[in-house]
């Protein structure tokens, strides 16, 4: 069966609804302003309009109350619109909702998801446009989960609503709406915290989260037509990170271009590198390269945010330039 | 004396008793860090967890160790806490600040001015969702400076859902305040009551020296809660005890004596003009002179709190610090990793 | 009211104009994708900008949100620079930088606007904090949605600004929605000028669709204000006669809603008022072809104008003082 990722989405969570009936909506646009994809989330508001709550623009505390009805019994997914929002709510996903579960010596556990539509989705402008993965990776306590393909949306975020214990960024990419992916209900979900090889490769691992998994694939493509083959490990979850699977495709392939929206500095990427020079030095055929955000806010004017954009163009060009062409 | 006076002088002189402990014992350099006591204001604790049912939610502040004890929290896993021991609540994660206890549906206490507001907010979602309980969240008067405050009352009014606001105003007296001359002079609404009724929210204030006064007013504004008549909000005019100063409390006039409520008079002047709001001596002086009890009974009372509060002190004492492997435990609940 | 003179008057139906067509032009090659990104109008709106700012001198303080175009016009910014940044050039307000989400114009004092909904709040405390410290004349003025007053931000902010009595003018635009929901649905509070009492804050709700009496109520608010009687909240009730951004279908209003429409419009109220005092329909229809033939130059001109240099990215991330600024474009 091939869906698209906002249909993973939305059936997801249609499903999750429907299993159990502790899922709350506190917000619900999912979709954004993005009206052909808004409109899979009917079948959601026509049977449980009565488990979507109505929000005020009061990000900080409709967060609070996420964590605070997760801890009493409720399974609660706060939609907190566009990523850069969750700055808003900083105080309670940050300083409450991580520590809960630690401060209280595991008597007490918060199980919410917090949803957001992060990235450059063009033309968002500075304050619209933050991809949190990094920064809240240095909140021990948090899960961020990255889904890149329409079959992870479907199911990271049915597993979000249903089984986590533990609160939950679920980082979704308004780009990737119509990606499309194959999804068998029968067979078994990738377990979190492993990553997913997307397509094997022996001269080459791209290691990609989130918008940056489709086009490293379109890379790939790319490559392959100059006789080179990438292997694409999608990372699925930034926390936990699947550092076993990065290693071991490194080993196989000797060489490494990480692919994240993050910035330079501090990143996704940047961690990633580190490991690979700790653990998988041996490994390295030719130094790792990232393609990632410079250091700079997100512009607004199109050939300035075009500037700063991972493209597949780059990732192309890293590839070949860890190969030494 | 009726069984209802006897408990409740004992629910209040236990917090008493518990929390001049903890001064001795930081003053004895056993309780590491900074820490908050409740003395002044334990008839507000007793007299809301009174009304409170099983299944209910509270939320508190750094200022929690009253509302754990009156809501039955054991002050031997309390105290093994603040002290950082493997038989506290937390396993000595939490110390102080954080004083949970889960099972007694205080699933968890946030150090941040405004930090438990939302929480209470969604634990009275979930009330409302599971059809049973109300949430209450004890905070401070500062807590009205922050904007989570604000947005709890927000969405808990259009939301609907059970919660009972209760704001300690341990600042000023209420009849020495004038407009601008706050907490530390941060609000300049007359009455913090104000504020919320401008957010449709039914709001009132009631005498936190007395009782008997907020056993009636949390009594009836629980029921209204839980009858689901929506959010309410509560001032508590408490009034400061002079040892709460800036940095570490102190016991100026030493350890309450029951003395005090007889004529006796402690030696430091702040403390003999304090005893006029003190709520443990003002309802003792009341029940005296309806002639509810005796001395001899009062220090009966007292005596098996004193007893109790020793009890608490040996167990934390005896209870080991945590293994350094602990520091890595409990990051994470345990979860199925696949659907 | 009527103590302004005729001069006054056609200089709002001006205004009113240039604001109408400035946003005519965003919508239109918004439609055709050439104004990228979701920007928002504030037709229907333009009378809370044009009253408003007609008293502010150039000292004073702007802060706006992401409904912006109005104020940043109404106080004195260059229409042809303003829309090379709504279309991302470098002759934009902010080289391309903003969009219209974050037009600034620090040259006439527009400090700021915010695509965070309450976001603008708080600066603008500051701004008038700085004012009182260093000169009791000048004043900050926000103009937010009611959609903001959900946010703690405000509530933080009128608690600063009633504690510190400062020269604030707290501009409410209450069209009664946040994106697509009426305001009824997420808050119990009907009148925004009621949150401000408990702080000792004046406030007013008046017609926000009159610019005369938006002018008139601003006037005093703002005499008020600089004689140094403390922060002042002022509510117009207004009406967002386009979608929340352009593109938005707008499902949720009825065909009667869309119907009355016309009745709400600020500029059609201002040439009834212009007409019964004198003007003839041939004069206001010469100001308003007078306007619209501006502006359209000035759009055909934007459109021209070059997009920013892709090699000028890292430009601005510090100011030029910073230590690490070319390090930072090195290593990136
Ligand atoms: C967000 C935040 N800001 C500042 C502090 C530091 N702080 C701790 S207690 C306190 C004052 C609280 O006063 P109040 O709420 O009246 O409670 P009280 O201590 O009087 O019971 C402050 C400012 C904090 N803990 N959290
Ligand atoms: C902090 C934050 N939350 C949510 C949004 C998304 N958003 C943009 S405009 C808007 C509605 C704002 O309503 P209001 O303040 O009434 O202004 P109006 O659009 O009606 O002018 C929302 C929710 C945002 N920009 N910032
Ligand atoms: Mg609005």
């Amino acid at each position: 069966m091939k869906i698209t990722f906002a249909e993973g989405l939305a059936q997801a969570i249609y499903e999750a609804m429907a299993a159990d009936s502790r899922v709350v909506l506190i917000g619900s646009s999912f979709m954004g302003l993005n009206m052909t994809a808004r409109k899979l989330m009917e079948p959601a508001v026509r049977d449980y309009s009565d488990r979507m709550l109505v929000t005020p623009i009061s990000e900080l505390a409709l967060a609070g109350a996420g964590i605070g009805a997760a801890m009493c019994g409720q399974r609660p997914v706060v939609d907190l619109g566009t990523g850069s929002f969750i700055f808003q709510a900083f105080a309670q996903v940050v300083n409450e909702a991580a520590n809960i579960h630690y401060m209280s010596g595991g008597q007490s556990k918060a199980p919410v998801t917090f949803y957001c539509l992060a990235g450059m989705r063009g033309m968002g402008a500075a304050q619209h446009s933050h991809r949190t993965q990094a920064m809240l990776g240095q909140v021990p306590g948090l899960q961020i989960l990255t889904p890149g393909g329409a079959d992870d949306a479907y199911q990271l975020m049915k597993w979000s609503l249903l089984k986590s214990q533990n609160p939950t960024v679920f980082i979704c990419h308004s780009l990737l709406f119509t990606e499309t992916s194959e999804l068998d209900p029968n067979e078994p979900m990738l377990p979190v915290g492993r990553a997913r090889i997307r397509r094997q490769g022996s001269d080459v691992s791209i290691i990609a989260s989130s918008i940056t998994v489709p086009r490293a694939m379109a890379a790939a493509e790319l490559l392959e037509k100059q006789g080179i083959f990438a292997e694409v490990v999608d990372l699925r979850t930034v926390v936990p990170l699947d550092r076993e699977t990065i290693l071991k495709s490194v080993a196989k392939t000797g060489r490494a271009v990480i692919a994240d929206e993050c910035h330079k500095s501090f990143g996704v990427a940047a961690e990633i590198a580190a490991t690979l020079a700790e653990d998988g030095l041996s490994f390295l055929k030719a130094p790792v390269r990232r393609v990632v955000v410079p250091d700079v806010p997100i512009p607004f004017s199109q050939s300035l945010e075009e500037e700063l954009t991972v493209s597949t163009e780059k990732i192309v060009a890293a590839a070949l330039q860890v190969l030494g062409r | 004396m009726s069984a209802n006076v006897s408990s409740n002088l004992a629910a209040m002189l236990k917090i008493r008793r518990f929390e001049e402990q903890c001064i001795a014992m930081a003053r004895a350099g056993k309780l590491p860090g900074h820490y908050h006591v409740y003395i002044g204001q334990e008839a507000t604790a007793v007299a809301a967890c009174a009304a409170l049912k099983p299944e209910d939610f509270l939320f508190s502040t750094w200022r929690n160790h009253g509302h754990l004890l009156a809501r039955g929290a054991s002050p031997g896993k309390m105290l093994a806490e603040i002290l950082g021991r493997s038989g506290g609540y937390a396993g000595g994660k939490s110390g102080t600040l954080h004083l949970s206890a889960n099972d007694l549906g205080m699933p968890t206490t946030s150090a941040l001015v405004g930090g438990s507001l939302p929480l209470a907010t969604g634990a009275a979602l979930a009330c409302k969702r599971q059809g049973k309980g109300i949430a209450v969240a004890f905070f401070g008067d500062a807590g009205l400076e922050e904007g989570a405050f604000y947005e709890s009352m927000i969405i808990a009014q259009v939301w609907q859902v059970p919660i009972l606001f209760v704001c300690e105003n341990n600042s000023i007296p209420p009849k020495d305040r004038k407009r601008g001359q706050y907490t530390s002079s941060t609000l300049p609404a007359q009455r913090l009551g104000d504020v919320t009724q401008s957010l449709q929210i039914p709001s009132e204030a009631v005498d936190g020296t007395d009782l008997t006064a907020m056993e009636e007013c949390f009594k009836r504004l629980t029921a209204e809660v839980r009858n689901g008549g929506g959010p309410r909000f509560v001032e508590v005019c408490c009034s400061r005890w002079p040892g709460n100063i800036m940095t570490w409390p102190e016991l100026p006039g030493g350890d309450w004596q029951i003395d005090w409520a007889f004529g006796g008079k402690p030696d430091v002047d702040a403390m003999v003009a304090w005893l006029s709001s003190d709520p443990l001596s003002l309802y003792l002086k009341k029940q005296l002179a309806a002639g509810a009890l005796d001395r001899t009974q009062i220090e009966a009372i007292d005596a098996a709190v004193k007893k109790e509060m020793t009890g608490a002190a040996q167990f934390a004492l005896d209870s080991a610090f945590p293994e350094a492997s602990e520091a890595y435990r409990h990051v994470f609940a345990a979860q199925e990793s696949a659907l | 009211m009527t103590d302004l003179s005729l001069k006054m008057l056609h200089r709002f139906y001006e205004q009113l104009w240039q604001i109408r067509f400035f946003e005519g032009h965003v919508q239109r090659l918004a439609a055709s994708g050439e104004v990228p990104g979701f920007p928002h109008l504030s037709t229907g709106q333009e009378a809370v900008a044009v009253g408003v700012c007609a008293n502010l001198t150039e000292g004073d303080m702007l802060f706006s949100g992401h409904r912006a175009h109005g104020h940043v016009l109404a106080k004195g910014s260059d229409p042809y620079a303003t829309f090379c940044e709504v279309i991302g050039r470098q002759d934009g307000l902010c080289q391309g930088r903003g969009g219209s989400m974050h037009l600034v114009d620090v040259s006439t004092g527009m400090l700021g606007a915010t695509g965070v909904v309450a976001g603008n709040l708080s600066l603008a405390a500051g701004a008038a904090w700085a004012a009182q410290v260093a000169n009791k004349e000048k004043i900050a003025v926000v103009f937010f949605g009611d959609g903001a007053t959900g946010s703690g931000v405000f509530h933080e902010t009128l608690n600063l600004a009633g504690l510190w009595q400062l020269p604030l003018l707290f501009v409410c635009e209450n069209n009664g929605m946040a994106e697509f929901t009426g305001r009824e649905e997420h808050s119990d509070v009907a009148k925004v000028s009621a949150f401000a009492a408990p702080y000792g804050i004046s406030a007013q709700t008046i017609d926000g669709n009159d610019v005369l009496v938006v002018n008139a109520a601003a006037r005093s608010a703002i005499q008020g204000i600089r004689a140094g009687s403390g922060p002042y909240l002022l509510e117009c009730m207004t009406y967002r006669m386009a979608g929340h951004y352009v593109g938005d279908a707008q499902h949720y209003r009825s065909k009667e809603e869309m119907a009355t429409m016309k009745e709400k419009d600020p500029i059609e109220r201002l040439r009834l008022h212009l007409l019964a005092k004198g003007d003839s329909a041939e004069e206001l229809e010469a100001i308003m072809q007078r306007v619209k033939a501006e502006m359209t130059a000035v759009v055909d001109r934007a459109r021209k104008a070059a997009h920013p240099d892709p090699a000028t990215v890292m430009d601005y991330v510090y100011s030029a003082d910073f230590p690490g600024r070319e390090e930072n474009a090195k290593w990136n």
